[in-house]
C-alpha cells in the first residue's frame, strides 16, 4: 500500500467508517453492505483498506463468513 | 426462551408455494413445546454463490423464532434431515 501513512498533513484523515453511523448489528443475511468489505476476488478487505474499528472490523469478518456458509457470499476464488 | 433466527435453504426443484406449508410442519416442534413463531419470510428462489450439491440456486426462507435451545437444536437437526434442504443456520441475533 503506498498510501501507509501519508504525511500528517491532516488530509485524509479516515477514509469511510461506513459502519460507524447506522449499522449496530451487522447482519449476514445483508449482502449488499457486505459486498463493500470483500474484493471482486472475495476477499474480507483489510483493515487499513475499510477503514473500521476492530470491533467494527470483526463484525463484519464474522458476518461475511457466516453469508460465505449459507452462499450468499462466494468464498475467495483462485490462489 | 430466547430468540432464535433459522436460515434454510431449500431444493430449488420443490415448488415455491410448498415450501409455506412444509416448514410450518416443521415449526410444529417449537409450537407444541410452548415457543412461537414470529415470522417466516420466504425469500424465494436466489442463486447459490456456489454450488451445493450440485445445485446452482436454492429457495431461501428465514424464520423468527423464540424458544428453549433444545426445541431449536431440534428444529435444526429435524430440518437436516430433510432431502428437500440444503442447508440452514441458526443464529441468535441479539449474541452479536
Amino acid at each position: 500500500m503506498a498510501t501507509r501513512k501519508p504525511p500528517p498533513s491532516g488530509r485524509r484523515k479516515r477514509p469511510k467508517p461506513l459502519l460507524a453511523a447506522e449499522v449496530t448489528y451487522v447482519d449476514y443475511k445483508d449482502v449488499k453492505l457486505l459486498k463493500a468489505f470483500v474484493s471482486e476476488r472475495g476477499k474480507i478487505r483489510s483493515r487499513r483498506v475499510t477503514g473500521l474499528t476492530p470491533e467494527q472490523q470483526r463484525a463484519v469478518a464474522k458476518a461475511i463468513k457466516n453469508a460465505r456458509e449459507m452462499a450468499l457470499l462466494p468464498y475467495p476464488s483462485g490462489r | 426462551m430466547r430468540r432464535y433466527e433459522v436460515m434454510v435453504i431449500l431444493d430449488p426443484e420443490s415448488e415455491e408455494r410448498t415450501v409455506q406449508p412444509s416448514l410450518e410442519q416443521y415449526l410444529g416442534v417449537v409450537r407444541e413445546s410452548g415457543g412461537s413463531v414470529e415470522k417466516v419470510d420466504i425469500w424465494g428462489r436466489r442463486k447459490l454463490s456456489y454450488e451445493i450439491g450440485k445445485k446452482s440456486e436454492g429457495i431461501y426462507a428465514v424464520l423468527d423464532v423464540t424458544c428453549e435451545a433444545d426445541t431449536v437444536a431440534e428444529l435444526d437437526r429435524q430440518l437436516g434431515l430433510s432431502e428437500s434442504v440444503l442447508r440452514t443456520k441458526v443464529v441468535r441475533p441479539e449474541a452479536h
